[in-house]
């Protein structure tokens, strides 16, 4: 398999993962799937590389990514449930109490 | 095999477009947990099967599940979530292109140097390892500060998430086990004189 064929596509989803992020101003669940994506385009890559390379380290940081991406999940929800528990709504706007 | 993987790709990236587009969160949540099984077929055909499989069950098993239970938990006005959609489509457009035409100028004119790999794949499966096993092989010792590095980024997650989401409902009355453990004889027993008629 070609190398470009996995640069291609983990860019593509990584930037549509970017414009998620963008176009999802009113729902926190939607960014959170964004950033999922974004992630799974970046292991696409790291595996693409370890397929090419015949190397096994690509894949072992794939892993890695994985928890990290597992536990940015189950933070990212619980801070939404305190958000919607606290303001009754899940719009990124409406995040705005300490005035930042 | 060049044909099956164009397949598999062009799932994945409508899949995953309509995860960004669609109008109801149980949509996207399914159309994520669809594209997650696409990329386990696309790591299955780049010999990667120890992190398909990871993927399907770490991802559809638990974080996708995770996903449904929040949006079905939360009660929100689906249809008004959308609303700011039209409003900022052309700037997340731009954007994206933007980082897309960038990356496609890197591209052009990339050159992969072909050095000696770190942990040869070829070489470890001729010698009788599975995926799993080399996969294990390496982590377990080479890379064992960062493993245990991962366990602890998971616990303290874990801790986050619990504090985070507990609440504290005072209005149930509880008993405080320090407090019980420490009440002496004197505080709770009173001896009175049964002859003494005016206690």
């Amino acid at each position: 398999m070609e190398i470009i064929n996995y640069l291609v596509l983990s860019s593509i989803i990584f930037s549509i993962g970017l414009l998620g992020i963008f176009i999802n101003r009113k729902n926190m669940i939607t960014i959170l799937m964004s950033i999922e994506l974004m992630l799974l385009g970046v292991n696409i890559n790291f595996v693409g590389f370890s397929s090419y390379l015949n190397d096994l380290s690509g894949q072992i940081f794939a892993m890695f990514i994985l928890v990290v991406a597992a536990a940015e999940a189950a933070v990212g929800l619980a801070i939404l449930t305190v958000f919607f528990k606290n303001k009754g709504t899940i719009s990124v706007d409406k995040i705005n109490q300490m005035k930042g | 095999m060049n044909l099956f993987f164009i397949i598999i790709s062009t799932l994945l990236v409508i899949s995953s477009t309509l995860v960004v587009l669609s109008k109801n969160t149980v949509h996207s949540v399914l159309f994520l947990i669809f594209s997650f099984f696409n990329a386990a077929i696309i790591f299955l055909i780049s010999d990667a099967e120890f992190l398909a499989m990871t993927l399907i069950i770490v991802y559809v098993g638990a974080v996708a599940v995770l996903f449904l239970f929040v949006v079905m938990m939360i009660n929100i006005n689906f249809t008004r979530l959308k609303e700011g959609f039209l409003k900022y489509l052309p700037f997340g457009i731009l954007l994206s292109f933007i980082f897309l035409t960038e990356l496609t100028f890197i591209f052009s004119d990339f050159v992969v140097d072909l050095k000696e790999p770190k942990i040869n794949i070829e070489s470890l499966f001729l010698s009788g390892n599975s995926n799993t096993k080399s996969l294990g092989l390496f982590m377990y010792t080479e890379y064992f500060i960062i493993f245990q590095m991962s366990a602890y980024v998971l616990l303290v997650a874990m801790i986050g998430a619990i504090v985070l989401a507990y609440n504290q409902n005072k209005k149930v009355k509880s008993q405080n086990i320090f407090y019980q453990n420490n009440v002496k004889k004197e505080d709770v027993i009173r001896l009175t004189d049964p002859n003494n008629k005016e206690k």
